[in-house]
This record gives C-alpha cells, structure tokens and sequence, in this order.
C-alpha cells in the first residue's frame, strides 16, 4: 500500500526547476532520498509538506489531497529540517510543552524514552546543543506524537558514528512497527545499512525510484588502464580517472559486451559515477 | 488558537514588548510628544517579528498542524493584544497628567481622548505597512520597519502641524478633556472604525500574502 504518492511535481525558480518528480512511499518501508547538493532533494521535501507551494502535479498522503487536509494529514507526519535552530535560547522543555499542544496523539513516555535514549537535558537551550544533538532533539519530537510517516530531511548528517548507529536502529525499529520513513542524506552507508527503497534526485529530475538492492545490482563497475575507445564510450557512465587507469559504470545488461571482468558496484561509487562528468 | 497564542506568548514575544507596555506611563511627562508612546507599540512589534526570523519561529509552526491562515490570526491577536493593552495602560496616566498642576504640554498634543483617537489611526496605518511587506517575506522584517516607522512619523508630522496651523485642532482638540469633550469622542469613535477597518483588511490581506509565500 501506498502512503504517499507524488505525481509530476514541479516547481520553477529562476535557476531551479524540479521536473515532474514523481515517486511512492510503501507503507512500513524505509526510503532513502540522495542527490547531489543542490538536486532538489529539500526543495521536494518542503513541498510534500506544503512549505514550498508547487507549480503543477499531485501530493496525497494516505490516499487524501494534502492541500485540503493539511492539518489531518499533518497529525501523522513527522518532519525533521536537518539542523535548523529553533527558539534558541527557550529551554527544550519550554519548547516540548508547547509543541505536544499540537498534537492528539502526543506520548510523554515515548518522549521521555527519546530524550534519555539521546541524553538530552531538557533544562538546556538549543544554543547550548551540538547541531548532532540538535537534529536528536528534532527526531524526538518528531517520534513522540506516534507519526505514521517520518521525513526527515539529512538527519544523520552532523551526528557522530554511534548517534548515527542509534538512530538508524530506531528507523529500523519504527519501520518494523508499521512507520513509513524518508529521509534525505548523503551518507551512502546509511542507506546501505536501513533503507529498502532509494530515490535519486539529479538536477530536479528523479532518475531511480527503487529498490535498494535492483538498484545497485543493475550496474557493474569496469576498469581500464587506458582511456577506452570512443565506440565503446556510450555504454560508459561516468568515466573518470583513477589510480591506475580509469573506471565507469555500466548497466549490468551490458556485461557481457566487455571481455574484462566487471565489478559489483555499491551505492557510493554508483552516484559518483552518475553525478560524474564525462571525462 | 488558544496553542498558537500560548506559543507566541511562550517563544515568540520579545521581552522589551513588556518594556514597552510599562512606558505609557511617559504620559505623565509634562512636556513630551506622547504619540512617541504608541510608537514603541510598533517597536515591541518589529522586535517580536524579528525574533521570531532569528528562532526560525514560522518554519516551526509551519510543520505543526495547523494552517497558515492560523498562523497569521495567532500573530494578529498578539499584536492587536499588545496594542489594546498599550491604550489601556496608558488612560489611567493621561488622566494623571490632565489633573497634574503644571502647563500644558509644550511640545505636542495634549494627553486627552482626542490623542487616543489619533493615536488608534496611527496604529492601523502601521498594521497595514508593517504586515503588508512582512507577509510578503518574513525575512524582510527590517524593511517592514523602516517603511511603516517612515508612515507613522509623517502622519505624526501631519496631525501635529494641524494642531499648530488648524484653529479647530488648537482650540477644541488640544485641550484638557473637561473642555469640548464630544469632539474628542467622535476623534476617539473615528480612530476606534479607522482602527479596526484598517487592521481588518490588513488581515484578510496578510492571510494571502502568506498562502503564497514559499517558507
């Protein structure tokens, strides 16, 4: 089941556009958003929650119009903007005890579980936060009001090893119990360690909407020690000079059009490649 | 709306707005221009609005549930709240200052129901500049400011030239309130519709300035 669909999403600034994105969310999965700086990966996200209003296309949320049922549509969604300040010096209490009036299904043992798992004082001011603590106290508040789906836009980046560890197991757990998650990032191993599907933003245009796994094993990396022909160059994704030679992506279909042996390409080296300019 | 109030009042309010509610009591000045008084009003605004861009305070209450609309009413109550309770603080001092024993004001219009009555039109004229160019973009809040501080001292300059040049202003308005008190409630009954014609439209219009506005 689907409980999010976008359909041909646009939105025109003078030196952006974001081209018909469309995309699903299954339910209890995990959905890793990547792209380069800058593809339109927050742009879309503050568009699914009507912050950035949209030129043209469809957003509905559990089968409903988002723009006519923000608020009910609003209960269910958790939304974490990656390190955004907010209130600095208002003491994470002050701020907890008038943000859970907004929501009917708040849970105070599920907040306090949050904010002991992460050792956060709710007595401290977001100014006296680590931006890694930051986006904690952010995750906390966005898991304690029992959302259905979470976006989070780069929750993980600013944290630390461990503090990312811990909160990719919680997006494991909730996405165990039934809790559909997006989130943006550009650490690739975070999607290698918790996301079932991915979606690649690329200069506003969405160029996999996938599973993780279809995804990486649909492309091979080869090696060269010299620059490959000119005939073969339009098979190549994203050539580039390495160490001792050159490498480039290619689809896997296309494995058996090379005499040398390809290899299994993961995640990272597949969006360089991509991202990649021709050589 | 009672959440989104407390939530003004609990992270967005900036501390001088309290300040500046305490000064109406500048009206038992002897000698002061007291539409500076509802002036600081517009300060305790612009400081609040300010601090709410510098706490990131709009994209915060654009993720809770609730619409945009209910926003900019929650900002407008406030304000409104601040303005009202200004006036109100300020009637027991002019009346204070109107039984003092000492000349009248020397530099202005005197503190009388006729200064509330031009003071509640000032208010209005700066409700509708402020928010106009706020609502437009929250970020330009200091703009907001300089533009309607611009609009509230030339209408400052207007009504305080008409009591010097205006027989009508001098003689009738620029009194004690004991003398031609009826022309001082029609000054006070016209700021009151002026007042709330003005903040009015000026909401309905910030509702959509802000439907459009990308956070």
């Amino acid at each position: 089941m689907n409980v999010v669909e976008v359909n041909n999403l646009c939105k025109i600034y003078p030196k952006f556009e974001l081209k018909n994105v469309s995309f699903t969310l299954e339910k209890s999965k995990i959905t890793g958003f990547i792209g380069r700086n800058g593809a339109g990966k927050t742009t879309t996200l503050k568009s699914l929650m009507n912050l950035i209003h949209k030129n043209s296309g469809e957003i509905l949320f559990f089968g409903q119009d988002f723009e006519n049922n923000e608020e009910i549509i609003k209960q269910k969604i958790g939304f974490v903007l990656g390190e955004v300040n907010y209130y600095s010096n208002k003491k994470l209490n002050t701020i907890t005890r008038i943000t859970k009036l907004f929501y009917e299904n708040w849970d105070d043992d599920a907040y306090i579980h949050y904010m002991k798992m992460f050792n956060l004082d709710g007595s401290k001011t977001p100014s006296q936060l680590s931006a890694g603590m930051k986006v904690k106290y952010s995750i906390a508040l966005a898991l304690s009001h029992n959302a259905e789906i979470l976006i989070l836009d780069e929750p993980t980046s600013g944290l630390d090893p461990v503090s990312r560890d811990e909160v990719l197991d919680i997006f494991m757990n909730l996405s165990n119990s039934g809790v559909t998650i997006l989130f943006s990032t550009h650490i690739i191993t975070d999607l290698d360690k918790c996301a079932d599907n991915i979606i690649y933003i690329k200069e506003g245009k969405i160029i996999a909407d996938t599973n993780v796994n279809d995804f990486v094993n649909s492309y091979r990396i080869l090696t060269f020690k010299t620059k490959p022909q000119e005939a073969i160059k339009p098979i190549l994704i994203g050539l580039k000079p390495i160490k001792n030679g050159y490498s480039a992506l290619i689809k896997t279909k296309d494995c058996q059009k090379f005499q040398s042996v390809s290899t299994v390409a993961d995640l990272e080296s597949i969006m360089i490649h991509i991202e990649r300019e021709e050589f | 709306m009672i959440k989104l109030f407390k939530k003004e009042i609990a992270l967005v309010i900036h501390p001088t707005a309290y300040i500046f509610l305490a000064l109406s009591m500048m009206l038992i000045i002897p000698n002061y221009p007291y539409y500076v008084i509802f002036f600081y009003t517009g300060l305790a605004i612009f400081f609040t609005c300010l601090n709410g861009r510098e706490n990131n305070d709009i994209l915060y209450s654009a993720m809770l549930p609730i619409s945009k609309k209910e926003i900019v009413k929650s900002r407008f109550c406030l304000v409104i709240l601040l303005e009202i309770m200004q006036i109100l603080l300020a009637i027991p001092f002019a009346i204070i200052r109107q039984k003092m024993n000492v000349p009248s004001n020397q530099v202005g219009m005197e503190a009388n129901i006729a200064l509330f009555g031009f003071s509640l039109i000032m208010l209005g004229i700066f409700n509708m500049v402020f928010f106009l160019i706020y609502y437009k973009d929250v970020r330009k809040v200091g703009v907001a400011f300089v533009k309607s501080s611009i609009a509230v001292f030339l209408y400052i300059a207007i009504i305080e030239t008409c009591v010097h040049i205006i027989p009508f202003f001098k003689n009738y308005l620029d009194t004690k309130d004991t003398f031609y008190i009826s022309y001082k409630l029609l000054i006070l009954g016209l700021g009151i519709i002026i007042y709330t014609i003005m903040t009015v439209i000026t909401y309905k219009k910030a509702v959509k300035l802000f439907e459009n506005y990308d956070i």
